[in-house]
């Protein structure tokens, strides 16, 4: 057991892109923790995806001994946090975990959007905050304007702000030195009972749950029989251990301390984050504070292409489902598409990245509908019905009114596109709540939002009209009554279950026509005329029609080249491969998101 | 069961037709929409192609596989831009291979390169038909082509080869970006009245990698119009049919008695062989065997089913094919019974008279062809001896590659 007087637990926190990964690369390597040799870019991502997209996904943990200018030597307990506001409540976690945090802010960019948002969730885990400018290395890189905006937006005293640079290591060392001096090393009681934090967890294929945890009170050690409180579950301690970042065993993990814990769990769906360890008997009577379930906040079908895949799709989601256990699903069917899931992801970041997993690590061809999230729809009798997808409205007749979740949203931008961001808002049903000048160059601005709004498509929109200035956070507030209607779409006067979504009655004449038009311009010509429909409750608002195809021959015959004849053929047949056949049309499959783009 | 399609005589016994077709990979410019090999400014090298020619084929006849040809057709690139060269060509060809008395023996020519002593030269050397690269009657459309003579230049060339006294074909183009349905039918006009025996109609395709498809990708030029090329071609199909050439394949018209035999040699799984840097030949696999364990190449597979047919395109520079006129091609593709059954009736759907029964029921292709009719694409009828025959309606031959890609496809390709 380390001396807690000896031991610093902090995060990196940052707007996504701020230099975070690298920063914490340079840290592993100041420290001798990774030999320069064994370095690989964004050490501690270890998945594909997160180093291809420059993000974090997943938590880590990792410890790091450090000696200090006065000559002691620490252990630094680095946790590394998910970025993106998909993962708040896991981030919430995280910094339940630690008691400082350097929040780094990209000397080029200045304050953003999750900057703000990190820094407030920061402050309220009472966090002591290290400010830190990186990329300080830039031409363009402006520190005092920084520095400016991170006092006048954060109420932070920056003018001990570090100045660093994750590229070339300058300024590391410093940073470290601050959060040896700044940050409070962890109190606990010693001869309390177990008190620890569970902050991530994952799966490992030979050890089963591995959960990342943080003591709080007393000790843990293997062999102990120890129960997860809100999980109601009791496990026998199988080993526990710190990451260097690879796993090394101790014999115990006491206050303060930073590691991991394997459970022999096989269900990862019982290792939740925010719960509490404690020991099976006489144990603390009180959880740790702030545990909730995790609920999914944005729902989509998805569809294997290939109608036999259904079986791997299944397998697929339960493996996946073991790595990641926010991750829910149920089996879905449609006229249009088959069998399939519904799932539910954190957001749209989650959503995508799942979806990109399932095809690269189990490669599978999905299709995905249009996302949806979940509707309180009070029936006529009393009784109200959630509802994850258009498909599961029920008839207008018996409906009361309907009820959907609505977003406290945040959106940092420089003046000049306040504009753009008003007319943008109001396209997606915002109501404008105030908004502050942070600095010369940033205005902050509060809308409210049904979220709804916000998956449409809505924050590419503001990326785009905004030349990629503003930034975005927002958080669920409540739910709220609105003038709802499921909208459906017609092909060939069939109606296509999976094109269906819920819209706001005010928006759906336009919304319908729209989408009748980048449906016409999607689906390609068929043998026969197409009529594409849109329509609310059987009355059709919208009509195009997608012409009948009249040519498509390969004429030239030439010196008998019949292979390069056929190699056509067959590759016109696999590009219908990539589409859905919906009855006797042929469907592409951005149709079925084509209702996210219906604002370009 | 012996199959009724595939044609496997023995060695050593009568001789095999086998057809033979020479690429003249030279023209005196590209044409915008062209991706067929061919080299421009290679006077220099006529002679060694001609010798690099002349020796590929006599060493093939070394394999009897030229003792008994129905159809020679030299084509390219721009033959006729060979001069006396080509006359040289077709000569040595006579004397190399045993071409039929009454071969049909064609030479591609284009308007620039048509001209009354060549022709008369090539005429007394043996060459029985002519196929002429028109393309339009109108100067802009050709000038939208890139073609490297006037509609006046053209109507010269067909003044020539008509009074020649022998057969010619024009290919004309349709579905080009500013052709208008006036200029169309004035082309179709000339075409008529021009004394061309057979035609060849062929909407415009965009091929990568072309100059045209360049322009349309840089927003230069509009993309053809599927619909506009519908339009032409059937307007074509009406004005050529009414003229007395009617449509005997996709793109083909002809008075009877003037299809091109040649090109039916393709449409009807017969043997070819390819001379030339790009021709392709399709052997028996009997053929194939003989030249394969002369030259070394690979043998045919041991698969089961057993592969029935060869086929290879060779796809050589002209630098390299005179310096080694008989490289082995890459790659040899084998067809089994069945696979080479069914390419057939592909192929044979492109002729209006269709295929009979008894092929469709060899190629295994019945119940697309059943489903093919549910669509409108493929109708059966008839034939006065009471044969049942499927052939394409005017939809399916305008949606072609519907039918094609359903006979092609109806049984996925199990080759590695």
């Amino acid at each position: 057991m380390t001396d807690p007087t000896l031991i610093r637990n902090f995060s990196i926190i940052a707007h996504i892109d701020h230099g975070k990964s690298t920063l914490a690369d340079r840290v592993l390597q100041l420290t001798h923790t990774i030999e320069d040799r064994d370095m690989v870019e964004q050490v501690l991502d270890s998945m594909d995806i997160e180093r291809e997209r420059g993000i974090t996904i997943k938590a880590q943990a990792v410890r790091v001994l450090y000696t200090a200018d006065d000559g002691v030597e620490y252990t630094l307990n680095l946790i590394d946090t998910p970025g993106h506001v998909d993962f708040t409540y896991e981030v919430s976690r995280s910094l339940q975990a630690c008691e400082g945090a350097v929040l780094v802010v990209d000397a080029t960019q200045g304050v953003e959007a999750q900057t703000v948002a990190n820094a407030i969730m920061a402050m309220n885990a009472h966090l002591e905050i290290i400010p830190l400018i990186n990329k300080i290395d830039l031409p363009s890189a402006d520190p005092e304007r920084v520095r400016h905006e991170i006092e006048e937006a954060l109420a932070i005293p920056a003018d001990e702000a570090v100045l660093a640079s994750g590229k070339t290591g300058e300024g590391v060392r410093e940073a470290l030195e601050s959060v040896v001096r700044l940050v409070p090393h962890p109190v606990g009681d010693p001869h309390a009972p177990l008190k620890a934090l569970i902050f991530d967890s994952f799966f490992d294929a030979y050890r089963g749950v591995v959960a990342l945890i943080r003591v709080v009170d007393g000790h843990i050690k293997a062999g102990m029989k120890v129960s997860l409180m809100a999980a109601g579950t009791v496990i026998d301690v199988e080993e526990v251990g710190v990451r260097r970042p690879a796993h090394v065993p101790v014999d115990r993990l006491g206050v303060g301390e930073v590691g991991y814990l394997v459970t022999g769990l096989k269900d990862t769906s019982l290792v939740k984050v925010g719960d509490t360890v404690t020991l099976a008997k006489h144990g603390a009577t009180e959880p740790l504070p702030g545990y909730r379930e995790v609920k999914p906040m944005v729902y989509t079908g998805l569809f294997p292409i290939d109608g036999d895949q259904y079986p791997e799709l299944r397998d697929a989601l339960d493996k996946l489902r073991l790595n990641d256990p926010s991750v829910i699903y149920e089996p879905e069917s449609s006229h249009a598409l088959g069998f399939g899931f519904r799932c539910g992801f954190l957001g749209l970041l989650h959503m995508e990245i799942i979806k990109e997993r399932l095809e690269r690590e189990f490669d599978l061809d999905l299709l995905a509908t249009a996302p949806s999230v979940e509707y309180h729809i009070f029936r006529t009798n009393g009784e109200m019905l959630s509802i994850h997808s258009p498909q599961d409205m029920p008839e207008p007749g018996t409906v009361d009114h309907i009820e959907e979740p609505y977003l406290k949203v945040t959106i940092l931008v420089p003046p000049e596109f306040v504009g753009a961001i008003m007319e943008l808002t109001e396209l997606h049903r915002a109501t404008f709540v105030n908004m502050q000048y942070l600095s010369a160059t940033t205005v902050e601005m509060h809308y409210e939002m049904p979220l709804s709004e916000l998956i449409m498509d809505f924050f590419d929109q503001l990326k785009s009209r905004t030349r990629g200035y503003a930034s975005l956070d927002y958080e669920v507030t409540d739910y709220r009554t609105s003038a709802l209607v499921k909208l459906d779409v017609l092909l060939a006067g069939k109606t296509v279950d999976a094109l269906s979504f819920i819209v706001h009655k005010d928006k759906a004449f336009a919304r319908g026509k729209m989408l009748t038009e980048k449906l016409r311009a999607i689906i390609p010509r068929q043998m026969f005329e197409v009529a594409i429909q849109a329509a609310i409750g059987g009355k059709i608002i919208a009509r195009e029609t997608v012409r009948a195809m009249r040519k498509d021959v390969i004429a030239k015959c030439y010196g008998g080249d019949i292979s390069r004849k056929r190699k056509l053929l067959e590759k016109q047949k696999k590009g219908k491969k990539r589409m859905k056949q919906v009855g006797t049309i042929e469907v592409p499959q951005e149709a079925f998101m084509a209702i996210l783009k219906v604002d370009d | 069961m012996t199959d009724p399609v595939v044609s496997t005589p023995g060695h050593g016994f009568a001789p095999e037709p086998v057809s033979l077709y020479v690429h003249v990979p030279f023209c005196l410019s590209k044409c915008v929409y062209c991706d067929f090999y061919s080299e421009t400014g290679g006077e220099a090298g006529f002679d060694r192609f001609v010798d690099a020619a002349l020796f590929e084929a006599g060493h093939w006849s070394h394999y009897d596989l030229l003792d008994d040809v129905p159809t020679l057709y030299i084509g390219g690139g721009t033959p006729t831009i060979l001069g006396e060269g080509l006359v040289r060509l077709v000569r040595g060809l006579f004397e190399t291979a045993r071409v039929r008395s009454d071969a049909e023996v064609t030479v591609e020519t284009n308007p620039e390169t048509t001209y009354p002593a060549l022709v008369a030269r090539l005429v007394e050397a043996g060459v029985t038909r002519f196929s002429l690269g028109v393309q339009s009657f109108d100067d802009e459309v050709l000038k939208t082509l890139g073609r490297c003579h006037d509609a006046e230049r053209a109507r010269v060339a067909t003044r020539v080869l008509r009074d020649s006294g022998v057969p010619f074909s024009i290919d004309l183009i349709c579905g080009v970006p500013g052709q208008t349905n006036e200029s169309w039918d004035a082309t179709l006009e000339q075409a008529l009245a021009c004394g061309a025996r057979h035609l060849s109609v062929y909407p415009l395709s965009v091929e990568e990698g072309t100059p045209l498809a360049a322009a349309i990708a840089g927003g230069r030029l509009p993309a053809p119009d599927s619909d506009v090329a519908a339009d032409m071609m059937l307007a074509a199909e009406v004005a050529l049919t009414v003229a007395g050439l009617p449509r005997y394949e996709v793109a083909s018209y002809a008075q009877p008695g003037h299809e091109a035999r040649h090109n039916l040699v393709y449409w009807t799984g017969g043997s070819y062989l390819g001379v030339g840097p790009h021709a392709a030949s399709m052997l028996t696999i009997e053929q194939y065997r003989r030249v394969a364990e002369g030259e070394g190449w690979d043998p045919p597979p041991e698969s089961d089913p057993a592969p029935a047919r060869a086929r290879f395109t060779r796809e050589v520079s002209l630098t390299d094919y005179v310096r080694r006129p008989l490289a082995a091609p890459v790659p040899v593709e084998f067809l089994s019974i069945s696979e080479a059954a069914r390419e057939d009736a592909m192929l044979g759907l492109r002729l209006a008279s269709g295929i009979t029964s008894a092929q469709a029921e060899a190629a295994g292709v019945v119940e697309v062809l059943a489903r093919l009719t549910e669509q409108g694409l493929v109708r059966v009828s008839e034939t006065p001896g009471g044969h049942a025959v499927w052939a394409t309606t005017e939809q399916g031959w305008l949606l072609g590659n519907r039918v094609f890609g359903a006979i092609w496809l109806s049984v996925q390709p199990s080759r590695p």
